[in-house]
């Protein structure tokens, strides 16, 4: 009867469905061969990884994600890129690194003659300009992006190997930042030659003197590149299946194949999985649906990945990244203003057990805000310890005390009587900070401190952040690898019009420090300026840091040439030996 | 559709015997062995609810410290109630670490927020029956600690509900025609608004907080009381003692609250009941999503959020997710059980 | 009986309005600036409270120039009139992530959330039906009592918690591995297959989330189909019928059946609204690409132009179905008067 139809459909639906084995590729992986057995480099096979979340778009200038930039890295080349061990400029794109004038203001590139796109039309000096170009423009929806260009103002071509690029005041960091511009294909991005008359210096001025087929271009751009990047990368951008996955196919005919200082590839295709939940990832992973997982959470790195069956599977690798995380104290507010608390305030975080509990291991602390590899790194500063006591203490002589006697200190601050009350914002679903933001309530709160925690959504979070309208925040910083400037972050000037100085630090020594810092050509100069920089933060205690935080990454056996870099792993230089391939072909 | 004899018979039954009425309910619903046991099951709820405190607190009832006996809980209420204050030598203390105190602790000494490092995630044992959280919170503090809101969120929430759907329903339905008309199309358009979209929408993006939790939950689920309150008083109108309470000389507001009203909450009561249970699940939906309830407060769906995130700690999903579906369980059962004794022959009101 | 169709669907409009009208205000009075949000990078940062610095340099300038280009800076009732104005020609916009038509984004997974909500209607009612029918047939009854049980125990089990058991005992994880804890589909699902093999693939995978989606479903609409049936057993006519001396089956099947499945009717325009609702979890859990999820993402990325569409597309597909209802009631049963039956 009908009562046993539906239960019929439902056997049926669970036989069929645990008869289909094809995600279970357990019983039968060999243990990883070892690097001589498993011989030089080849082609074939396929890499699947996940990206935690679909990228919005895949327009190179326009997308501004990082699970699009990911995607895009294997599509777009740069002038210049960085050694992988030592994070050196070197040239890709361009032939060598660029002449720079004596006045530190003009940057002349030259170009390699044998770069050629992924449609094997060649990369010619037009399409450097042309890169450039498309980045000024203001028409292109870009504006995030054109803001780290505001110093270039103009742009030529010399002859047909050379550009000249002139910027306007002198920044150690514009090589790297030039060296940086993904070079587009002209002929594909603007096929009708719109941005042809007008120059890099025309760009620079108002908007409303450019003609109409510039402003015909930006929307060409903004519009139509959404889905089909095209670049002289090695891997080409096959299809989008939205929601689900990506896919890349190595170019066979890529123009750096064998070259001397070219990042050679071998994997024939990547495939780029969607997948939010991490648990769902670990166990797709786990079951041969996913290769490589760029970032396990915390307890999956510690907890889910440690049986004798996923050792032999998979690799572990657990490495630094360039992020730090931070408590942000409002150097504005009446309680935070006196350094004396904020120091207090270190104290009383008990960063270590921090690490070990709510991190699971993988952090470290850091006392600064550079990058532990970066030989700018002061080994040498002083960490403050878990000291409750020490922190009292402090607080005592700046002259709090409990005078009424309801179990929390108090103040006279600007004649005010001022309760030592105050709030920690934190973005919704951010866990770290929420975790310390909890844990340091509680240990406050023995100690007369009252402090209350918000959580807000990310948007509005985001906005109190940009207008000073907290009193403490609990964040984090991603940086890149290379040479740090700090200007935006600490310096006094940045503290206003929504800058990056949400701490609203202000110290004239460290201004000038920085502002020195930008116009220092020479290396060793840079890390002599930097250590007293991070001295003088290191007693100022505008924030107080929290972890360098490390990742676990899980790769499957099967690839060969894993290696952890300062800047992390590069995927698409891994390959299979030929008996352990086991995705197809690509046609 | 009953005949007119047996509606006035109804109408005089309902009118004047309004007491003999609810203790003839409580009689009829003890009957029924299943809807009873729901009953006691949300009392005990209740009781957990109210006393909380008393059940799960890192202060002791009672402490002989130092010569002196204290009574650190009642204490901190009189505290909390600004009637009292802590003496010089318990100001935020730890009361575990006094020494040489002698206390007697509530069966699960901790509180909710007591965080310890130093025990994260452990699964069921002797010092947490119920396991800890990733920041060392005893799981069945977090529980006992957590009913008081669900239960004070389920009961503000149909408060509100209430308030707002008897009042437009009783206008809707006691005026009838153009009033009646415009107030339909306004039910309308707020059932064709996906409620649950609209929660989360509110919840995400406003600073969180349990009043607002309640009140928009409320906010949006009052269309259905307001339709059956709307249908009762549409049928309760036409009856003789009220035309009659009309022609000597009763103003709209003393017709509506005083005569239709009281006979008219019989489904609105079973809604009532019904509504507690679903504002605790949809309140539990809310901070499992991580929307709506602010940081520092654990609540049974704040644990199963973990738990999603964490799938070996079995026991934050299996201990928070079973208090849920037993509470809204017993509110069923409740809820069916009176609407089985109130009215056997009301139908489609699920 | 035309006239009162041209009557509802004329209603259909203020009702419509009234609903976008909420919706448009309730986004766009709500704090959170999109302009911000893109230049922080998008929602990616927000796991763990981080902003690359890559991302500092952003000037007001900038902002202001992403907003106009959205027609952000314009009053609020102008935009609202804007937008009501695009709905004419069916243009929804651009989203504001990726500059992608709105209208496309949301085709595109239409087809997930339909399929997963035509699965859970269906093995809603397949189940609900029969177990109602039997119910009723053999009231108080051993079976009858404790699918009476069963349906309350399945009604109150909260949803979150069943999805958070499911993933954490049988979806792989540390215990038990019977299904997949995500995606439509495996991984190397290629176009090859046979149609048997990606249906049964397919099948596997949304196996968890279509019973999620149904079951407290079926616990109510067993209930209902449970209760409409024995109002109508009661009925004089079908004892007239009995007495005619017809048998018991040709009783409940020709006459009982037919005028207690016309409630059930009525409530699939309710249950519709829910469904899509209550995707929004399962979605999100399971990774399904559906509406319920581009939902939620865009509410919280302020990506206006998308949800003011989800909004108006699902209250539309709401409006739609009660007026089918209705009007299938009016239908099936004759006697009911329109405009002036109890609603």
């Amino acid at each position: 009867m009908f009562a046993r139809s539906w239960r019929l459909i439902l056997a049926i639906l669970l036989v069929t469905g645990c008869g289909d084995k094809s995600e279970v590729k357990v019983a039968d992986v060999q243990p990883a061969v070892s690097k001589e057995e498993a011989g030089k480099p080849v082609t074939g096979d396929w890499l699947v990884y996940n990206l935690e979340s679909e990228p919005e778009q895949l327009n190179p200038l326009t997308s501004s994600d990082k699970y699009a930039s990911d995607v895009l890295g294997n599509i777009f080349e740069p002038l210049l890129t960085r050694e992988p061990k030592t994070l050196e400029l070197k040239p890709y794109i361009a032939a060598e690194r660029p002449m720079i004038s004596q006045d530190k203001l003009t940057y002349t590139f030259k170009i390699r003659g044998d770069v050629h796109f992924q449609d094997g039309n060649p990369l010619t000096v037009e399409d450097v300009l042309f890169s450039i170009k498309a980045i000024k423009c203001p028409f292109v929806n870009a504006p995030f992006l054109r803001v780290y260009y505001n110093s270039v103002v103009d742009a030529e071509i010399v002859d047909s190997a050379t550009v000249r690029i002139i910027t306007k005041e002198p920044y150690f960091l514009n090589e790297s930042q030039l060296g940086a511009i993904l070079q587009l294909p002209r002929h594909y991005y603007d096929p009708e030659n719109l941005l042809g008359k007008v120059t890099v210096r025309d760009l620079t001025q108002d908007p409303k003197k450019l003609s109409d087929e510039v402003k015909r271009f930006g929307d060409n751009f903004n519009k139509n590149f959404s889905r089909n990047p095209m670049g002289s990368g090695p891997y080409i951008f096959k299809t989008w299946k939205t929601g689900r996955e990506i896919e890349m196919a190595r170019d066979r005919n890529y123009w750096g194949n064998g070259k001397q200082g070219i990042d050679q590839t071998y994997v024939d295709q990547i495939k780029y999985r969607f997948i939010t939940n991490q648990d769902a990832a670990l166990a797709l992973l786990k079951s041969g649906g996913l290769d490589f997982i760029e970032r396990l959470t915390p307890i999956q790195g510690v907890r889910g990945t440690n049986s004798d069956r996923f050792k032999r599977q998979f690799q572990k690798f657990e490495y630094f990244v360039p992020y730090y995380s931070y408590i942000g104290w409002n150097n504005d507010h009446p309680i935070f203003r006196d350094k004396r608390v904020r120091q207090a305030m270190t104290y009383f975080t008990d960063r270590k057990q921090l690490a070990k509990t709510i991190m699971f291991g993988l952090a470290e602390v850091v006392d600064g805000p550079v990058y532990f590899f970066r030989p700018e790194y002061d080994k040498n500063l002083y960490s403050h310890p878990f000291d409750p006591k020490k922190a009292m203490e402090i607080l005592k002589q700046a002259g709090w005390k409990d005078s009424d006697g309801d179990g929390i200190l108090d103040k006279v601050i600007n004649g005010k009587v001022t309760p030592f009350r105050f709030e920690f914002k934190i973005p919704a679903g951010a866990q770290v900070s929420k975790s310390t933001s909890l844990v340091l309530q509680d240990e406050l709160k023995r100690y007369g401190i009252a402090a209350s925690v918000r959580e807000l959504d990310w948007t509005i979070f985001l906005d109190d952040v940009k207008n000073h309208k907290f009193d403490t925040v609990i964040m984090a910083w991603g940086m890149p690898a290379h040479e740090p400037d700090d200007y935006q972050i600490f310096h006094s000037s940045q503290a206003a019009n929504k800058g990056s100085n949400h701490v609203s630090y202000k110290n004239p020594r460290v201004d000038k420090i920085l502002e020195d810092n930008r116009r220092e050509f020479d290396p060793k100069k840079r890390i002599e300026i930097y250590q007293e920089f991070q001295r003088i933060l290191n007693d100022d205690q505008p924030y107080t840091f929290l972890f360098a935080r490390k990742n676990v990454s899980a790769v499957q056996r099967r690839f060969q040439g894993v290696e952890v870099y300062p800047e992390g792993l590069k995927p698409p230089t891994w390959w299979v030996p030929l008996p352990e391939q086991i995705y197809g072909l690509v046609k | 559709m009953a005949s007119t004899n047996s509606t006035t018979r109804d109408a005089v039954t309902e009118t004047t015997e309004a007491g003999g009425l609810w203790s003839d309910v409580w009689q009829r619903f003890k009957r029924n062995p299943i809807a009873l046991t729901g009953f006691y099951v949300v009392c005990v709820f209740v009781f957990m609810a109210l006393f909380a405190d008393f059940i799960a607190n890192d202060k002791p009832y009672y402490s002989d410290y130092k010569g002196k006996s204290y009574f650190p809980i009642f204490r901190s209420y009189l505290v909390g109630l600004k009637l009292g204050k802590w003496p010089a030598e318990l100001l935020n203390v730890e009361f575990k670490k006094l020494e040489g105190a002698k206390s007697f602790y509530p069966p699960i000494p901790y509180r909710p927020s007591n965080i310890n490092l130093l025990e994260p995630l452990e699964p069921p044992s002797g010092r947490h029956w119920f396991g800890t959280d990733k920041l060392g919170r005893d799981v069945m503090a977090g529980m006992v600690h957590g009913s008081r809101v669900s239960l004070s969120i389920g009961f503000v929430a149909v408060g509100i509900a209430v308030l707002i759907g008897v009042v437009l329903g009783a206008i809707a339905g006691y005026f009838g025609s153009w009033t009646d008309l415009v107030i339909s199309r306004f039910f309308e358009v707020m059932l064709s608004i996906p409620t649950f979209f609209l929660l989360i929408t509110i919840a995400a993006l406003l600073p969180p907080s349990i009043f607002l939790t309640m009140f928009i939950i409320g906010a949006t689920s009052w269309v259905g009381i307001a339709r059956f309150t709307r249908n009762e008083f549409l049928r309760i109108r036409n009856l003789d003692y009220v035309t009659s309470a009309i022609a000597l000389g009763g103003t709209d507001r003393k017709v509506m609250f005083k005569h239709i009203l009281p006979n008219a909450l019989a489904p609105v009561i079973v809604s009532v009941v019904l509504g507690i249970a679903g504002a605790i699940l949809v309140e539990s939906s809310l901070s499992f999503l991580g929307i709506g309830v602010p940081a520092e407060l654990v609540t049974w769906g704040s644990i199963l959020h973990e738990a999603s995130t964490t799938t070996y700690a079995w026991w934050l999903a299996v201990f928070p997710g079973f208090a849920i579906f037993i509470t809204v369980l017993a509110y069923y059962l409740v809820g069916e059980g009176l609407r089985e004794v109130l009215d056997p022959r009301l139908r489609g009101l699920r | 009986m035309g006239q009162y169709v041209v009557q509802r669907l004329l209603l259909l409009i203020p009702t419509f309005i009234g609903v976008t009208l909420i919706g448009f205000l309730v986004m766009r009075l709500a704090p959170g600036d999109p302009a911000e949000l893109r230049a922080a990078g998008g929602l990616g940062g927000a796991k763990d409270a981080s902003v690359s610095q890559d991302k500092r340099g952003v000037v007001d300038e900038a902002l202001a120039q992403w907003r106009a280009q959205y027609g952000l800076d314009k009053p609020l009732h102008v935009q609202y009139a804007i937008w009501l104005k695009n709905l004419f020609t069916l243009s929804f916009g651009d989203s504001f992530k990726d500059n992608q038509s709105v209208w496309g984004k949301i085709t595109e997974r239409i087809p997930v959330t339909l399929k997963l909500n035509f699965w859970s209607l269906l093995v809603v009612y397949l189940v609900a039906i029969p177990l109602g029918i039997y119910s009723a047939t053999h009231q108080n009854s051993f079976a009858d009592q404790a699918t009476t049980l069963i349906a309350f125990v399945l009604f109150a089990v909260p949803l979150v918690w069943a999805a958070t058991m499911a993933l954490v005992f049988i979806c792989g994880g540390d215990f038990y591995y019977l299904f997949p804890p995500g995606g439509l589909e495996s991984l190397d699902a290629a176009a090859n297959w046979s149609w048997w093999h990606k249906f049964t693939d397919q099948a596997w995978h949304l196996f968890l989330p279509v019973v999620l989606l149904s079951y407290d479903g079926f616990a109510g609409l067993s209930r209902y189909m449970r209760a409409s049936m024995l109002e109508v057993l009661r009925q004089d006519y079908v004892q007239v019928a009995r007495a005619k001396g017809l048998e018991e089956g040709v009783v409940v099947f020709k006459h009982v059946l037919r005028n207690s499945l016309i409630p059930q009717v009525t409530l699939l325009a309710s249950i519709l609204p829910g469904l899509i609702g209550g995707s929004v979890i399962i979605e999100t859990m399971f990774s399904i690409p559906g509406l319920g999820q581009l939902g939620f993402e865009s509410v919280l990325s302020r990506d206006y132009p998308v949800v003011l569409a989800l909004l108006a597309v699902t209250s539309i597909l709401t409006l739609v179905g009660i007026l089918i209802s209705d009007l299938l009631l009016a239908v099936v049963d004759p006697r009911i008067a329109f405009g002036r039956r109890a609603q």
